[in-house]
């Protein structure tokens, strides 16, 4: 192939590095979008994705690397840099104000004043935001309140606003993701049209089948690093997926593996919870670890939350040790259940109380019988508790902010200890902690099911999942797609189920899982 | 609007209209006079009071706030009213000066509970008690008498038929309408409070604007004891004292609601008319004033498990 | 780690909060050495005991709101409820008995308590207006009862509760230790205690660690609006006559000293021993005020810049802790 002139691309970053405590978000990361380019950008949770499009509309600054415009160098310091420069980002969580206008909202800041410059200029308001509505093909009355409109509207809107501040660069997160089949056809055809006039968009998806029908080049992240970047044509989904998996995990975290499982501790049936997700069957055992796996969205902590009892169900049966689990947190924690939840600082643990005061508050019924609180037995039963977890803090009085990570996430699994759990849920526990705590929590999570008890373990971390698991649920689109068994359970699998686009025909449910070909 | 908002918003306020009509009915019938014109007189002059309290704290419940504070401000505000023109000041000064301690108060409300970050109930509740606090110092709990015939006069005046208050009102709703409804100001109260970080990515001073908010409220309360101080021919430290609690309850009845930035302000009209019939006629029937209070009580609290009722079927619908 | 050294790390839990109340009661003698130098009138027997009662009355008032604001909650109801419950239980004691009288008041202000529960738990009506809401409703509902009228002149041995003395100490002195006592013992030696502070702290991790969060909050608006009729019972006693506005100038009171305290009104820190420091310490301020004659109108003006100053510094200090 001959190289004409290339012009420069319309934007460009180069050698961008970005470092947080504890973790490498962006390691040496060059990638450039042209003019009327569709740019996919594909990579695991945690891959880098998200920092990288921080980086690139000024939320973060890199530590390292530059950034061209159409050749020529510019700093983006700031989100205003970035929207000087045409840098636009349609997020998943809209910036539109529910009660007001269309035309309201794509001008919010900006709108237009006659004379007086209180006043707004309503006719030549809603006449401009008419004309970027009839430039993406919207016949939406430019009067109605966003709150009335339907999702895929709304991004419409969002769209509208960036265009309509010049946007030359369009960065879209999942806008697919609450999209039915016929809006993601609106929305394809809308790119196409952004494409003919040269607009650039940065798309991030998890959905192969739209990499393939809309995308000019593909870029795989993992682990902060570029690792490829492809033609459509030039690739297919199996490679992507091997490309975007592949660290190996270079700590044994499981020791042994469940030979013989024992009673069926959680049992599901026919579930569904009120935030819509839904699970036909799932089962764990006595010394099992059984892994729940997906990508982001795909109901995982939705389903966790609705066995546990934190969300509302629709309809369906839980059952503990062939007991029903029916009613709030409450009756779970009695039961015998307990929940490490994603989110451990506002959902785990009270950070202002102290160690002592988190480890017990679960178990408190159960270690004061006659409701009367005795420090002694307070005090001994955190004691055998630190040492047994091996929390690292000056003292049980110290308020559990001050803890890092690693340790308030053994402080949130001691307070089950305490209370007496057999069922653990564990959801994302090594998020955000550093790799020596890592080991320790899934040594912590083995003993729990070596004494008996069972264990589902949520997580993004394939190769951690992978490593730890019997066996494993994948679910996609916020329902079990299906089961993996230890023999399969490898990193491709999982993907290749969680990955496949909700129009697609159905895959296999049970044991082996293959690659779905276009 | 589209046939299917305007649609949308009659349902979504069923409340207040039907509410209103349906207390006008139920008091005529059971009350003679009630449907009497002067009596209806009476209920637009009563009522013109409220609004100027309802107006603002429209907005301010709009954007997730409250202002306890109104009632005293009004207070001190008469009183110094009061006590300028009892001691030989103009109208338009005094009236000026009594704007001016209103509009402190609300800026003093704006800065507590925007720059301080202290939650609005709070701030507010500490600001009603300096207020009411420095009224009663001021006056020693008595009455301000002596203010003269101008503001007695002003007030008792009419054209065409209509009363000055009534004028006041309905002038100053159309000013908050065309504010809301038409100004930059207007389109940030309802980004306050439907969604504050979009706008102060979009680049504005939002704290300006919610503190402006506030400023708002402390003036009309301000404006409010010239009515107020006119109409008793007095200025009274507690005259007002309460009078909050009825402005609540009128922009609640009328609809706007504590999250995401939705406020109707002709809602809050028909709030303040519903809470001036339901009043006047249990006045009519003879239901002492206090039961009245009462009632209004329970009247809020039926209105918020409506809308909270409303919203969580709606969130699941 | 051994138990003494567990027993040496409960002693340096209480020291941070040892610390904030040891300031509290710095200040409290601050001011008593500054009124002693202020006016003669400070330092006598008779004054003292009469700030001391002063406080018990707001300390009883305040001691179940302090529990709700444990719990991030606040009760505005408190003044109104105090007023109803003591015009009702006046009429009761004069129709009937002092003990009808007593258990009336009671049942009206535990009734009015529970009503706000309800409010909050099953009809999730925020707290702050809920009990905004109730305020009215029962202030309405009192000044409909009482008609303009006054119910005054009652027993000497009713009277005795607010207004006698017990080996020299005023009897409402014995209810404020009892209570505090009682209070004391329900938020540390209980696990109710412990699981209401756990809810103030962080509600929704609360309710994932099994607390039963519901019934704790309908636990402390009931025990609030039971203070308030306890509270009323005594009021009455001590003024001898009821209006209908009797409860009217309490509930600023009430919120200053538990802002004082030291109890945060954002959850999950605080303690009753620190309202009834902020008792006494409002109760000093504003007994000052009277002894040099500053006139009664400034104290609803003082107290309400002092609930601010209060706040702010909770705000801050919450900020700062990041909490």
């Amino acid at each position: 192939m001959t190289e004409t002139a290339r012009t420069a691309p319309l934007v460009e970053m180069r050698g961008v590095s970005k470092t947080f405590p504890g973790v490498r978000a962006l390691d040496d990361v060059s990638f450039a979008v042209d003019a009327g380019e569709v740019h996919m950008l594909l990579g695991q949770n945690g891959a880098g994705k998200s920092t990288l499009i921080k980086v690139l509309y000024g939320a973060h600054h890199p530590d390292s690397g530059e950034f061209l415009f159409s050749g020529r160098p510019v700093r983006i310091h700031s989100t205003a840099d970035a929207r000087r420069l045409g840098i636009a980002v349609i997020f998943q969580e809209f910036s539109l104000v529910p009660y007001l206008d269309i035309a309201q909202n794509v001008f919010l800041g900006r709108e237009p004043h006659g004379r007086i410059p209180g006043i707004v200029d309503a006719t030549r308001m809603h006449a401009e935001a008419r004309r970027a509505l009839d430039l993406l093909g919207l016949d939406l009355d430019t009067h109605t309140p966003v709150h009335e409109l339907g999702v895929a509207q709304q991004q419409m809107v969002e769209i509208a606003k960036a265009l309509s501040q010049n946007a030359r660069i369009l960065v879209m997160d999942e806008p697919t993701a609450a999209l039915s089949e016929h809006e993601i056809g609106r929305l394809f055809e809308l790119i196409r049209a952004l494409k003919r006039d040269g607009i650039a968009i940065i798309y991030i998806s998890h959905r192969l089948r739209e990499v393939f029908e809309i995308g000019d080049r593909i870029t795989v992240l993992r682990d902060g690093r570029k690792v490829a970047s492809r033609r459509p044509s030039d690739t297919s989904m199996d490679e992507l997926v091997t490309l975007m998996v592949g660290r190996e995990v270079d700590t044994t975290y499981r020791h042994g593996f469940c030979a013989q499982p024992g009673e069926v501790v959680l049992d599901v049936e026919d579930l569904r919870g009120r935030s819509g997700v839904r699970a036909a069957h799932l089962d764990v055992r006595a010394g099992e670890i059984v892994g729940l796996a997906g990508l982001v969205g795909a109901g995982r902590t939705e389903l966790a939350r609705a066995i546990f009892g934190a969300d509302g169900l629709v309809q369906g049966r839980v059952r503990l040790g062939g007991r029903p689990l029916a009613g709030g947190p409450s009756a779970s924690v009695g039961a015998g259940v307990g929940l490490v939840p994603e989110n451990r600082k506002d959902e785990g643990l009270a950070l202002i109380r102290s160690v002592q005061d988190n480890l017990l508050v679960a178990g408190l019924p159960r270690l004061f019988p006659s409701r009367w609180y005795r420090f002694g037995i307070a005090s001994r039963a955190v004691a055998e508790l630190i040492s047994r977890l091996r929390v690292v803090t000056p003292s049980p009085a110290q308020p559990a902010k001050f803890l890092s990570g690693g340790n308030q996430q053994k402080v949130v699994i001691g307070k089950w200890l305490n209370a007496g759990s057999r069922f653990f849920i564990f959801d994302e526990p090594t998020r955000g902690i550093d790799v020596g705590s890592k080991a320790e929590i899934y040594r912590l999570i083995e003993q729990l099911v070596t004494g008996g008890a069972g264990v589902l373990l949520v997580t993004s971390e394939l190769p951690e999942l992978v490593a730890v698991c019997d066996r494993a649920y994948v679910m996609r689109d916020k329902a079990i797609v299906g089961e993996l068994r230890r023999a399969d359970l490898t990193e491709e699998n999982i993907l290749r189920l969680a990955m496949h686009h909700a129009g697609e025909h159905a895959v296999p449910e049970a044991g082996t899982a293959r690659g779905v070909s276009r | 609007m589209t046939p299917k908002s305007l649609l949308a918003r009659a349902t979504a306020v069923p409340g207040v209209a039907y509410l209103l009509v349906a207390l006008i009915v139920a008091f005529s019938i059971l009350g003679p006079g009630f449907a009497s014109a002067p009596n209806l007189r009476n209920i637009g002059v009563q009522s013109s009071i409220l609004l100027l309290l309802a107006l603002p704290m429209t907005f301010i419940i709009m954007s997730e706030g409250l202002d306890l504070s109104m009632g005293a401000v009004l207070g001190l505000a008469g009183v110094t009213l009061a006590s300028l023109l009892a001691g030989g000041v103009a109208l338009a000064p005094a009236a000026v000066a009594a704007s001016g301690v209103g509009l402190v108060f609300g800026v003093i409300n704006g800065l507590l509970v925007v720059r301080l970050g202290i939650p609005p109930f709070v701030s507010t509740l500490g600001t009603l008690g300096v207020a009411q606090g420095a009224a009663l110092v001021a006056t020693d709990g008595q009455s301000v008498v002596g203010i003269g015939p101008t503001l007695p006069s002003l007030y008792a005046s009419a054209w065409m038929g209509l009363p000055f208050s009534v004028l006041v009102a309905v002038a100053v709703y159309l000013i908050f309408h065309a504010v809301l409804y038409k100004t930059r100001f207007g389109t940030y109260v309802f980004a306050i409070g439907g969604n504050r970080e979009s706008l102060t990515l979009a680049g504005v001073h939002t704290d300006l604007y919610h503190i402006g908010i506030y400023a708002l409220g402390g003036l009309m309360a301000g404006v409010a004891a010239l009515l107020l101080t006119g109409r008793m021919n007095a200025g009274h430290p507690t005259a007002a004292l309460g009078m909050e609690f009825d402005a609540i309850a009128a922009v609640i009845v009328g609809g706007t609601s504590f999250e995401r930035g939705n406020g109707w302000l002709p809602g809050t009209l028909l709030g303040v008319l519903t809470v001036g019939v339901l009043r006047n006629g249990l006045n009519v029937v003879a239901v002492s004033s206090s039961l009245q209070v009462a009632s209004i009580g329970a009247l809020v609290i039926v209105a918020l498990v409506i809308d909270s009722v409303r919203t969580s079927w709606r969130e699941r619908t | 780690m051994s138990t003494a050294a567990a027993q040496m790390a409960r002693r340096r839990v209480l020291s941070g909060e040892l610390a904030g109340f040891m300031y509290r009661v710095a200040g409290v003698v601050l001011v008593c050495v500054g009124l002693s130098l202020a006016t003669d009138a400070f330092l006598t027997v008779s004054n003292l005991l009469n700030v001391l009662r002063q406080a018990s009355l707001i300390f009883l008032v305040a001691s179940g709101v302090t529990l709700v604001v444990l719990t991030a909650g606040l009760d505005l109801s408190v003044g109104a409820n105090v007023g109803l419950s003591a015009c009702l239980a006046a009429a009761a004691i004069k129709s009937g008995a002092v003990e009808l009288g007593i258990v009336t008041g009671l049942a009206s202000g535990t009734g009015i308590g529970l009503l706000n529960g309800l409010m909050v738990t099953r009809l999730r009506v925020p707290p702050f207006i809920a009990t905004y809401g109730m305020l009215w409703v029962v202030h309405g509902i009192t000044y409909w009862y009482m008609d303009g009228q006054t119910i005054y002149d009652f027993p000497e041995r009713f009277r005795a509760l607010g207004s006698g003395y017990l080996l020299g100490v005023p009897i409402p002195v014995y209810l404020m230790t009892a209570c505090l006592a009682a209070g004391g013992v329900f938020t540390r030696y209980t696990i109710w205690g412990h699981q209401i502070y756990a809810i103030g702290a962080n509600p929704e991790a609360a309710r994932l660690s099994g607390v039963p969060v519901r019934m704790r909050l309908n636990l402390v608006y009931t025990l609030s609006g039971a203070m308030a009729g306890l509270a009323s019972i005594v009021y009455l006693a001590r003024l001898n006559s009821a209006e209908a506005d009797i409860g009217e100038p309490l509930m600023l009171p009430a919120i200053a000293a538990i802002l004082i305290g030291g109890t945060s009104l954002f959850g999950g820190i605080g303690s009753l021993s620190g309202t009834l420091v902020g008792a006494i310490l409002l109760t000093l301020v504003l007994n000052g005020m009277n002894l040099l004659t500053v006139g009664a109108n400034w104290q609803p003006l003082v107290t309400g810049v002092i609930v601010l100053l209060a706040v702010w510094i909770d705000v801050a200090t919450r900020r700062r802790a990041g909490g």
